[in-house]
């Protein structure tokens, strides 16, 4: 008998980049390959000290190796920030519900991102940049603290730019020498002013802290996105994946296993669905 | 077909019976009112007894231990194989319950393997409840006290005998099994079997009733109505976090997967039953908590009880033991959060309908 279920495959570090002060991107090589979705999540282990969910920022092509952008916020990605390529982990996964994005398909999508969040969204941008003429356009409005808080911040400001091939506009909350884009809040590039989108029939994608989702998300409707066309993806404290322990319950749904990522008509009627 | 014991033999004799080659888990007491088990290797007539009432620890514990090992980093050695096992004198709330740990561990994604040993290795015979708890209130959740369904084998002390009854495939073999020391159940002794349940649940209902519960009361609507009721806030306001509502509970399945070293120094990890009524229960990394209030969690408890699991397995996960009513050391009796949500929803309806009037 082997409870594979709850013990992890073990990995090992094989690169860790810095993103920002508090933010490194970690490459991730398990013994096996775990193929995954986009918005799918794993559970990352350190030995003897915990897990903790995240969400890989790598593409969904490659299965062999992942790459998981962890924000330095808990004791979990204490220890993770502390090691060092060569180290060994663990991983479970993949688990949940990914982007649905077989529905995507000839339709305008506007990924909306903040801070740490855009890790995931990374992860779905490069599936849809592998298949870009299947989509009518694709947007992307992300917003971070300050230019030094931007996570990959050469693709968000060049990279994924170039050619026009995608529409990318940033926001910082607080300017700084070096930046001549916009300041202010996330929600000011959502309005139509600084996004032209086909809201009726349009597809958001939203991953970023809570508050921040609250209000995109309100926006969002605001500008005519419909609720089941706006995909969130939850954080709840995700811990046995499988929907056993109850830790990450949100009204009858299981965030482990019924998302990460929801429709927002899914989740509308949720008396608690954004922290105070 | 029900059965008897048959005149030259003893219930002693026939528990013995079925007990051999097995682990046995047996009612022992009532020591202070409660009957606790005790394992055994054999059933030991004078010490062990069915029970008149469900025991003070929750049958869950045979099946999802307050501590599991599951096992040290990057070692593949399977577990010692549980042995065989017979537990004796289960009620019905407890076994009901096993429902939602099925629901959990075995029907979900992906089946717990140590959980499915034990359900497999392990024999269940339940019997009726000769008495009551002050704390019972089985009817009130749609239960009542004797099973109806999920044991292996039943036995029913009535005036005129023992009834006994197989529940499940293993036993019948268990029945059939020990037939020198069984007998056809007469209609007379089934007669007087069937009065003395439906007596029993009689009282149980009346018991309810004292308390303000009527069975059939829609409690998931009382507790969805009052989401946002501030009486929350009083029935939390004793309330220590203590868990031990939770860790008594038959119902309650949370757990935490622990990492930490062994005695070898070697990482390890543990499953280890966790407790919503703790801050940090859904807290999640950089300080986010989606119940950050007390009032908030004890809600989430009867949210969890009497609307997740109607929608999700359309069933309470609450069977009515009155196990929470007795560990609660702030005496939050679970009966009273039920009628007072029921209450508060009455009047919240009453206000609402006055609204539209007016």
């Amino acid at each position: 008998m082997n409870p594979t279920l709850y013990m992890p495959i073990p990995a090992t570090i094989e690169r860790i980049e810095d993103e920002t002060p508090d933010i490194k991107t970690f490459t991730i090589r398990p013994v096996e390959p775990i193929p995954f979705a986009a918005g799918q999540f794993v559970e990352l282990a350190v030995p003897g000290i915990g897990e903790a969910p995240f969400t890989p920022s790598s593409s969904p092509k490659i299965s062999d190796f992942m790459e998981i952008t962890i924000m330095r916020t808990g004791r979990v990605t204490d220890w993770l920030h502390g090691m060092k390529a060569g180290d060994e982990l663990g991983v479970r996964g993949p688990m949940g519900r990914a982007y649905p994005i077989e529905n995507f398909h000839g339709r305008e999508i506007l990924i909306v991102g903040g801070g740490c969040g855009v890790g995931p969204l990374r992860s779905l941008l490069l599936a849809l940049i592998d298949d870009l003429d299947a989509y009518a356009r694709v947007i992307v409005r992300y917003g971070a603290r300050s230019l030094d808080s931007i996570v990959f911040r050469d693709a968000q400001m060049h990279g994924w730019n170039q050619g026009g091939a995608l529409d990318v506009m940033l926001t910082v909350d607080k300017a700084s020498p070096g930046w001549d884009g916009h300041v202010g809040m996330l929600t000011d590039i959502l309005t139509e002013e600084y996004l032209d989108c086909h809201a009726s029939d349009g597809i958001a994608v939203m991953c970023g802290p809570p508050i921040m989702m609250k209000y995109g998300t309100d926006k969002l409707l605001e500008r005519g996105y419909r609720p089941e066309n706006i995909y969130l993806s939850m954080e709840r404290n995700m811990s046995c994946g499988i929907g056993q322990c109850g830790h990450c319950r949100l009204g009858r749904y299981y965030v482990c296993k019924d998302g990460p990522v929801f429709s927002y008509d899914e989740l509308q009627h949720n008396p608690r669905l954004w922290d105070d | 077909m029900k059965r008897t014991i048959s005149v030259s033999s003893s219930l002693d004799e026939v528990l013995a019976f079925w007990a051999n080659g097995r682990d046995v888990y047996a009612l022992e007491g009532p020591v202070n009112g409660q009957y606790r088990f005790s394992k055994a290797t054999t059933w030991q007539p004078g010490l062990h007894t069915l029970g008149d009432f469900r025991q003070l620890e929750p049958l869950k514990a045979l099946f999802f231990p307050a501590r599991e090992f599951i096992g040290r980093w990057s070692d593949q050695t399977a577990r010692e194989p549980l042995p065989e096992r017979i537990v004796f004198g289960v009620k019905n709330c407890d076994l009901s319950a096993l429902a939602i740990f099925d629901h959990v561990f075995l029907h979900g994604l992906c089946p717990d393997p140590y959980y499915r040993e034990a359900r497999a290795k392990t024999i269940l015979v339940s019997c009726d409840c000769a008495a009551q708890l002050d704390v019972c209130f089985c009817p009130a959740v749609g239960e009542q006290p004797f099973a109806k369904g999920g044991f292996d084998i039943n036995i029913a002390e009535t005036p005129g005998g023992y009834v006994i009854e197989d529940g499940s495939a293993r036993g019948q073999q268990l029945l059939e099994s020990a037939q020198q020391y069984l007998a056809p159940a007469s209609e007379e002794l089934l007669a007087g079997f069937d009065q003395q349940r439906a007596r029993r649940y009689r009282e149980l209902v009346e018991l309810s009733q004292a308390h303000g519960l009527n069975p059939g009361t829609d409690f998931r609507a009382a507790i969805e109505t009052t989401f946002e009721s501030d009486f929350w806030k009083e029935i939390a306001a004793d309330c220590v976090e203590c868990g031990a509502c939770n860790f008594i509970c038959c119902t309650c399945h949370c757990f935490l997967l622990a990492d930490g070293y062994d005695d070898d120094a070697k990482p390890a990890r543990s499953k280890l039953w966790d407790a919503c009524l703790y801050a940090g229960f859904a807290a999640t990394a950089g300080g986010g908590n989606p119940r950050p209030l007390r009032a908030q969690r004890l809600r989430n408890r009867f949210d969890k009880k009497f609307s997740f699991f109607p929608q999700v397995l359309n069933r309470y996960a609450c069977d009515g033991c009155g196990r929470c009513t007795e560990a609660c050391i702030a005496n939050i009796d679970i009966r009273d959060v039920l009628r007072r949500a029921v209450d508060e929803s009455d009047a919240l309806h009453a206000h609402s309908s006055d609204h539209r009037e007016n």
